[in-house]
Order: C-alpha cells, then structure tokens, then sequence
C-alpha cells in the first residue's frame, strides 16, 4: 500500500466504465462479489498481450477490494465501481460509505493501521504487497472511502 | 461467468505424498473452508518427510481462503518440523507463487516452487523447440483436408472460436484466414511456441488472435464462451484426455461444437516396404504408451466424446498422403518423427542399438515410400466432434 502515490493526475484519466449499486442490492448475495470482480477484471485485460492471464491476475486483487466493499458498506447508500486508464495504466476504484463508528483510520490506510489484522483491509494490502500491485485509500468529507488500485500494462504476468 | 464462486477440490495422493488443491475458492466465511483444511492437516499429518501442496490448478483464491491454509501449513511445520512442505504452484497463475512466497520466509521447512515442467508426461519431448518444423509442416498438409471437414463439424464465418493446445498457432492463423472467427483464442503451454506464434501472427499482419500462455486442464477463461472450440493432435498426448475434454465442455457454448483430432499411429503405411513401415509403427504406438501418451486414440473419439457428454458426435477420418501436395514435406515430416522418437524417446526409454537401428529402418522406407514415383505413404487421422447439448 502506497501512502505517497506517484501516479498521473486524476485529470489525465479518461473513463472506461462505471458502475453504481444499492448496497442493499450489492450485499445480498455474497457471489456478486465474483460475478462483479470477474467482469471487471475481463475489462482490465482486454488489451493486454494475454488477457486470460491477465484477467486471472487482476480479478485476484479486484475481488477483494470488493469483498472489502461488501463487509464495509454502510446499508442504505450507493457502492460505486470505476475503470479509467490512461497511457501508464488502468485505475480501479470502489467507493462506499464506511460504517460511522468504525475506529478504525480508512482513511490514511498507513502500515501501523494495516498492521492490525482486525482492520478491514489487512489483507487486502498483503496481498497488494505480495503481487506488486499499487493500491492506496482516498477519502472525502461525506466520509466516503475510496480504494483505488493501479493496474500497470507491464505488470509481470510472463 | 456462471462458474460458482466457490468450486474446487481437495485430494490426496498418498503415492506421491501430494496434496492437490484444485478450482476457485472464494468462500464467504472461513467455515466453508473447514473440509478443504481438514483433508489438508490431516494428510499433512499424515506425511513424512517431503509432502507436496500441488497449488497449479487452484485458479482463484481470496484472502479468507489463503489464510485458512496458512494456518493449516504453519500448525503442520511446527507440528512436525522434520517435515518438509513444498508448495508448488505454475506460472499460469501469477498470484499465486508470490503470495504463498509470503509465507515461506517464516518457516524454514516450508518452501514454494514455481514448477512448470512434467505437466503431462511427454511435456520435454513435445516442448522440445525440434518439435516446431514438424508441427508447421504438419498442419500444413492437414489443412488442405481440414478446410473442408472443418465446414462439415459445423465451423462458419464469424464464429467465436478456440484452439486449445494450439502449438505454434498456424492452424489458428489458417481458421483466422478462411474463417475470419469474431473472437480466436490460442491458448497453449509451450512458452517457445506462443512466442513463435506471435511472431507468425505478426508477420502476416493478424492482430487480433489472443494467445494465451495456460493450461488446458484447468482454463482460466469462463464457461461458454465459444461457439467452436478445436483441440488438435493434444488429447492423445495427455494421461488424462477426460479431464482435458471437460474443460473443453464447458469453455463452448450450449449448442456449439468440439472438434478433436488424434491419430492412430499403428495404421500409418507405405509402399513398398509395407511391412518393415508397419513395424516400426506399431512401435511408435509402443513406444508412446510407455510414456503414458495414447496415439492409438483415433478410433476411441465417439466413445471420449460421447462419456464427456456431447451429443450429435460426427467422426470422419482422413489419410495424408504424398500425393497430396509435395512428396518432400511429407518425408520432412517423417525424418522428424524418426528424430524425436528414435533419437530421443527410445533413447529414453534405454532401447538397445539394435532395436533403435530396425526402428529407425522403418521411417526411412516410409520416407522412400513418400518419394519414390510409385511409392505411396500415408497417416491416417481421425477428426470427430460432438454437440454440447442446450
Ligand atoms: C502435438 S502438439 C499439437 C499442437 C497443435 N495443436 C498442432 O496440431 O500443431 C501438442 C501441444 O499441446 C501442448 N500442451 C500439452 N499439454 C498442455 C497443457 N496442459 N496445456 C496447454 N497446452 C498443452 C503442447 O505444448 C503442444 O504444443
């Protein structure tokens, strides 16, 4: 988990597709989680050199910042899912309003806050970390997270 | 898509003292995990010395899954640290090395292995970069008979079409060429022929044929997602040709079609010289079955096809010949076959000089059958396909 991210500026992004959910709906069966990783990960690869592999590689991550979306969300507000790319990679974003009386820090997803297995997102930067893949936390004033993951073409899948 | 989220297996194969772990696993709750981690602990109690975690077909794996057996393998290492635990996991799945490499610095008896190699039992023969020549020309004159029998089996313009065990990808670019597939996925094991097979894509200026590096026993792709899904000169060489056809099954689509060919070596033939030609092949057939590969399969399709579950089953066989196109590539074929089956396979195998000498006599004559101006040689192949029912 990068805190300092040195990726483009939002602005140079161009969107690829968004896609917004009840939470209600979203958490009512734990497979959407596949369903929506998968599909979103199909996207991620379609220009990569081996987009089956690709598409193995990334849905691995992608799946579990939704499963963190699915256990954080707070019922009654949207989740929104979002690819945008730009000449260096394709970003990933959920967005979703966390629970308010979680203690726990979303938003400076630092290493002490990770280092807490009970933080939701535990594992989900152990696994960034093992693959090698950028992941880092945004949040706004209307208490809404954002974890956003960048997909780099040359992402070693060979 | 509609593949559960959750879908695998656990086995243990106490001959080998391997554990293998196989599907998607992505449960809800680490309760789910519970029959997975059992049959794990207790083989790995079970085991002495050396045990093997066989992660190459395990395909997904969340992090509820990952930390149910890192709990499982770190009790087994420090339950029995004498033991040692080899994780092995293929470079088809490019999570999975590194994350479970997270857990080996920990415990010095647990290490991971990256293992790409004895995934079929002829895998160092047909890898084997001397294999490339053989395959081009190969295809080359099955083509000339495949072009049609393939309209036969139902394959049209514009179809979304598989090569699984593609090789170095020249029949994918022939299917591009006089089919012109709306989607063509090329997926192979060999690393040296999907390089290859880029480059001929490129070459001939085909940009759109998506070659994949996998294994054809455990697919990454979702289920139906062709409307024609060829596997060629492939099934015969695996130990487990229904594992390979299920995984066939249920990359096609509801009413789309499997196509297989396969050979049955003991009927290539040749005149003159009839009988030392027959010998010798009838060894070939020999000489495979030793290294668990079946190129007697030809005549078996109907029945692979019909256990696997297809219906509307077609069978046809074709016999190249010398007289179909150059005579030369014909012998080039032959000459090749004689190199890898009697300059290495029998070799392998610990053949005396003797056997290898008469074994070798029969792919010259087949090769004077092919040029001689009277001569005639031929290799019967069998194409059959089957409907995935709706
Ligand atoms: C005899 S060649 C046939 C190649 C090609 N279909 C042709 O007709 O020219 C068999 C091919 O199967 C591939 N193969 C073997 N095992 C495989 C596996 N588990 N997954 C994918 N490909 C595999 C080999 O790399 C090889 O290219």
């Amino acid at each position: 988990m990068t805190v300092q991210h040195l990726s483009p500026k939002p602005m140079e992004f161009q969107d690829m597709m968004a896609l917004s959910l009840d939470v209600s709906f979203f958490t009512s069966e734990f497979r959407l989680c596949d369903v929506i990783a998968e599909y979103l990960a199909d996207i991620v690869a379609q220009s990569h050199e081996d987009p089956a592999r690709y598409a193995n590689f990334s849905s691995q991550l992608i799946n579990e910042i939704v499963e963190v979306a699915f256990s954080s969300a707070r019922a009654m507000s949207k989740v929104d899912f979002k690819l945008v790319k730009n000449g260096l990679c394709i970003r990933f974003s959920v967005g979703f309003l966390y629970e308010k009386d979680s203690s726990m820090p979303w938003a400076t997803l630092c290493e002490p806050a990770a280092a807490s297995p009970r933080h939701p997102v535990h594992d989900l930067i152990a696994l960034a970390q093992a693959i090698e893949v950028d992941i880092h936390a945004e949040a706004d004033a209307d208490d809404r997270v954002l974890l956003v993951a960048d997909f780099h073409a040359r992402e070693a899948v060979h | 898509m509609s593949r559960f989220a959750s879908s695998f297996s656990v086995e243990f194969n106490e001959l080998n003292q391997e554990i293998v772990l196989s599907g998607r696993m992505r449960p809800r709750i680490s309760e789910e995990m519970a029959s997975v981690t059992d049959v794990v602990r207790r083989s790995l109690l079970e085991s002495q010395n050396t045990v093997y975690v066989n992660l190459k077909r395990l395909t997904h794996l969340n992090m509820t899954a990952f930390r149910c057996l890192e709990d499982t393998l770190i009790n087994a290492c420090k339950a029995g640290p004498q033991r040692n635990i080899v994780i092995v996991t293929s470079s088809v799945i490019a999570w999975s090395a590194p994350l479970f490499k997270t857990l080996a610095s920990g415990l010095p008896n647990l290490v991971v292995e990256i293992y790409d190699s004895a995934f079929y039992p002829g895998q160092t023969f047909v890898e084997d970069e001397s294999f490339i020549p053989i395959l081009r020309t190969q295809t080359k004159m099955t083509w000339r008979h495949e072009r049609e029998i393939l309209r036969r089996h139902g394959l049209r313009d514009g179809m979304a079409v598989a090569d699984i065990c593609c090789g170095i990808g020249d029949f994918a670019t022939l299917v591009k060429r006089h089919f012109n597939p709306t989607r063509l996925l090329a997926l192979d094991h060999s690393k040296k022929s999907l390089e290859y097979a880029r480059q001929v894509a490129e070459d001939f200026g085909l940009k759109s044929i998506e070659y994949t590096y996998g294994d054809a026993s455990q697919m990454l792709m979702a289920d139906s997602q062709f409307d024609f899904v060829t596997c060629r000169h492939s099934l015969q060489i695996f130990d487990r040709p229904d594992v390979l056809l299920r995984e066939l099954y249920r990359i096609c689509k509801p009413g789309g079609r499997v196509y297989i060919t396969n050979e049955k070596n003991s009927h290539c033939l040749g005149e003159p010289h009839s009988e030392t030609i027959r010998w010798t092949y009838e060894q070939v057939a020999k000489l495979f079955s030793h290294f668990d590969m079946d190129v007697e399969m030809g005549p078996k399709s109907r029945r692979l096809l019909t256990d696997a579950g297809f219906d509307a089953i077609q069978v046809e066989t074709f016999m190249v010949t010398n007289l179909d196109g150059d005579p030369r590539d014909f012998a080039d074929v032959i000459e090749a076959w004689e190199n890898v089956y009697a300059g290495q396979m029998a070799v392998r195998r610990g053949d005396p000089p003797e056997f290898i000498r008469r074994f070798r006599q029969g792919f010259k004559d087949h090769v004077l059958a092919a040029l001689h101006p009277k001569g005639y040689a031929g290799w019967p192949i069998w194409a059959a396909s089957g409907r995935k029912p709706y």
